[in-house]
């Protein structure tokens, strides 16, 4: 607004220069100089320097007594000169849709191929049948994102997105955060991704492979969103130090809304992370984390009963105790990413829930009692990109089962103990960006995640990116 | 009465106290510099009152930066972040201030100093669509390849740094009058020794030397790039080849952080010299500040032309 001010008020000078170039007098001259006296309170150096200009058209003025055409060419310049000068200020966007939040929409999408029914894989022990998030066989629509995002105020960053999958329209995340507190704080509410670990808070349009590692699906469900609130804080040293908490209510599968209906915090988590350079072409960044859930939902987790037979009822979840480890490392030659690049991720993480079990063994009556599952999983992956718009990548990712602790009550209950195996999946991918908004994949997957049977899985993907330019994490 | 244990403990705290009170606080005025130009003008303006992190070298695509720990971590130090601005570091910046926790850098505070903001931006696009590739909505942001730009940005930098840095503001005063008055006598040496290029034809890999050849009067003649952002496939290289003997160019241009091949294989079949430019400091071996920046630019330019 104010360089539209000056903008104009430099048009205006430079056509009174011209017109007082044309008429040689002083009565405009005066004009001009009360004009650059109200303006002064502005105070802005453009004014001196307009003011200097002024000067010298007064000056070629005076000279310009004997030759009116010099003066009419130097107000000309003084105005072009002018005009330059304020040329940035044109070129700022002036309506009000300026004030706009960014928004950027996310395309997903593809072919899908798998050699077992989508609708019948279940993780041995961890993941029921239909909880996997898998697509449907043959072509299918991913995921369409839609984010916005602004300062609100000198105060607030806010952010939506909104995913649209199979006609559900949902908030993925919607929160808002502090800009202001200073000291390396940063306060979050709404709802987002959790802070644990490192895949949990990438968007799946980011992800390097189309699917999830089976740990991540199994224990985070994706991405774990909380509504609540985060507190972070960086260290104020040159390694990167960050540590943060949050409190609220989980989203969504494995912690499902349903029974969260209650008073005070029904998720907690803790998180620490250290990262930094070595040398200018290797980076790291290491994490720890936990997470205590009260997951009163009645069937929730129930992935495990899968292959345990006789389990009549899983009633009402005592608290789930996870923790995780996550390691990531990245390479460019000289941190020039474009060319070449390498990037390594592993993390591993830990479960442990309690709850109370019925159990109707063979034979009359039924046993109950409390019930705790110890299980665990991790996953590795490097992505190598070998070629500006190319890159390769390898995954493999297995969940161990654990133990059960049985309370007296179901003590000596036959056959409930983990079933004897372990979930394995190995992924490679390739994937194609002809630019910076557009990503093509090829994936298959050997999926041996269910007891029994093995899955050869091939994805055909797209991701665009549409709209603000997005700038992601580490 | 004290018992063993509560002595060692207290020693132990006092012990860690003293070490964090030994830590050096940070005395200077701590500087993120975005791109090395920014840091070397910094220096130049904020001499020894001024500690300065640059977050990128001059190898580094300036598009295509991680938000790395190790840039959160000094973002989160700074007072004063000095940057390209108009969209440069957009796909890193914004991460780094959301995570950074430090509120004297965010947008529109005084910690706060984009050099483009203070200049006047050549090719503002007249319809922003990305068919046209990665384009700048608000003009090509390279701007420091014209010395007449990084002259336009010192002053309200200097002014910026007395703003967050009162108590020597007399200092950054002092420095800017000297540095100005060099910059000026500086930038017409160039201009008399640069007289020779005027009308070079030049074929850059990328739009990052517009200000350059607006500065001396060459003349961009095609990209490498068939779109900015896009690396140019075998088949673009071939129809660049057939272009080229139609519309004759003078030198194939690429910047330090470019990867070298595609310039090296159009100039061996057209026979055209090739030069690498610095781009910013640090470049070349030779260009170690922004003089010699700017006198490596020009002599390597001078040698293609022979």
């Amino acid at each position: 607004m104010f360089k539209q001010t000056v903008l104009a008020v430099a048009i205006v000078l430079a056509m009174a220069l011209a017109a007082a170039g044309r008429a040689q007098t002083s009565p405009q001259l005066e004009d001009i100089r009360k004009q650059i006296q109200e303006l002064k309170d502005g105070s802005d150096a453009r004014i001196q320097a307009l003011e200097k200009q002024l000067k010298d058209a007064e000056a070629s003025t005076a000279k310009a007594q004997a030759a009116a055409s010099e003066a009419q060419s130097a107000a000309t310049q003084a105005k072009q000169t002018a005009e330059a000068k304020q040329a940035p200020a044109a070129t700022q966007p002036t309506s009000s849709n300026a004030f706009n939040p960014a928004l950027s929409l996310i395309l997903q999408g593809g072919y899908y191929n798998a050699s077992q029914d989508p609708n019948t894989r279940s993780i041995t022990g961890f993941l029921p049948a239909g909880e996997l998030g898998l697509p449907e066989r043959g072509f299918y629509l991913g995921e369409t994102e839609i984010t916005l995002s602004a300062n609100v105020d000198h105060l607030f960053y806010g952010q939506a997105t909104l995913s649209i999958d199979n006609g559900n329209i949902g908030a993925e995340e919607a929160f808002f955060q502090t800009t202001s507190l200073g000291h390396g704080f940063t306060g979050k509410a709404g709802r987002f991704f959790s802070g644990v670990g490192y895949e949990n808070s990438q968007h799946q349009h980011n992800w390097d492979f189309a699917d999830d590692a089976l740990v991540q699906q199994s224990f985070l469900g994706s991405n774990l969103k909380v509504d609540g609130v985060q507190v972070s804080w960086i260290a104020p040293t040159p390694l990167y130090l960050e540590l943060g908490a949050e409190g609220g209510k989980p989203v969504e599968f494995p912690f499902p809304t349903s029974d969260h209906n209650a008073n005070g915090l029904q998720v907690a988590t803790l998180f620490a992370r250290l990262g930094g350079d070595i040398g200018v072409s290797n980076s790291y960044l290491v994490g720890a984390w936990a997470l205590q859930a009260k997951n009163s939902a009645v069937d929730q987790p129930v992935g495990f009963v899968d292959g345990v037979t006789g389990v009549s009822n899983l009633a009402n979840g005592g608290n789930t105790k996870l923790w995780g480890l996550d390691f990531v490392y990245k390479w460019a030659p000289e941190g020039d990413r474009v060319d070449r690049n390498f990037k390594f991720i592993a993390e591993w993480m830990h479960r442990s829930f309690d709850s109370t079990l019925t159990y109707a063994a063979a034979g009359p009556g039924t046993q109950s009692g409390d019930f705790t599952a110890n299980q665990s999983g991790w996953f590795v992956q490097g992505i190598y990109q070998f070629e500006p718009a190319w890159r390769a990548g390898l995954r493999y990712g297995q969940l161990d089962e654990g133990s059960y602790d049985l309370g007296p009550g179901l003590a000596g209950a036959p056959g409930l103990a983990p079933p004897d195996f372990t979930p394995k999946r190995v992924s490679a991918m390739l994937d194609w960006s002809p630019s910076e908004f557009s990503r093509f994949r090829l994936q298959y997957n050997q999926d041996n995640s269910q007891t029994g049977t093995t899955d050869n899985q091939i994805y055909l993907q797209y991701i665009l990116s549409l709209g603000a330019h997005g700038a992601h994490k580490f | 009465m004290k018992s063993p244990h509560m002595t060692s403990g207290f020693k132990l705290i006092i012990a860690v106290l003293a070490l964090v009170a030994s830590l050096p606080a940070y005395a200077a005025l701590e500087i993120f510099a975005c791109e090395p130009e920014w840091a070397a003008l910094s220096k130049e303006l904020g001499g020894d009152k001024v500690s300065i992190y640059a977050a990128t070298t001059a190898k580094q695509d300036p598009h295509r930066i991680e938000a790395r720990p190790s840039l959160i971590a000094h973002t989160r130090a700074a007072d004063l972040l000095v940057c390209s601005g108009s969209e440069l570091e957009v796909g890193w910046l914004p991460v780094l201030l959301q995570t950074s926790g430090n509120d004297k850098v965010q947008v529109g505070k005084p910690g706060y100093f984009m050099a483009s903001d203070f200049v006047r931006k050549l090719e503002l696009p007249s319809a922003v669509d990305r068919a046209h590739g990665d384009v700048h909505p608000y003009g090509n942001p390279h701007i420091q390849l014209d010395p007449r730009n990084i002259g336009r940005a010192a002053k309200p930098l200097s002014e910026r740094l007395a703003q967050v840095d009162p108590a020597n503001a007399a200092y950054y005063q002092a420095r800017y009058k000297d540095f100005g008055s060099r910059w000026e006598k500086a930038i017409a040496e160039w201009e008399q020794r640069a007289a020779p290029l005027k009308g070079l034809r030049l074929v850059p890999y990328h739009k990052d030397s517009v200000y350059l050849i607006d500065w001396l009067g060459m003349v961009e003649v095609m990209n490498i790039e068939p779109k900015p952002g896009i690396p140019p496939s075998a088949g673009h290289l071939s129809d660049l080849l057939t272009k080229l003997t139609q519309q004759p160019a003078d030198a194939i241009m690429y910047s330090a952080y470019q990867d070298p091949k595609a310039a090296g294989w159009l100039g061996e079949r057209t026979k055209l010299p090739v030069v690498m430019l610095p781009y910013t400091v640090g470049g070349t071996p030779e260009a170690k500040d922004l003089y010699s920046l700017f006198d490596d630019s020009i002599n390597r330019l001078l040698k293609a032309k022979k």
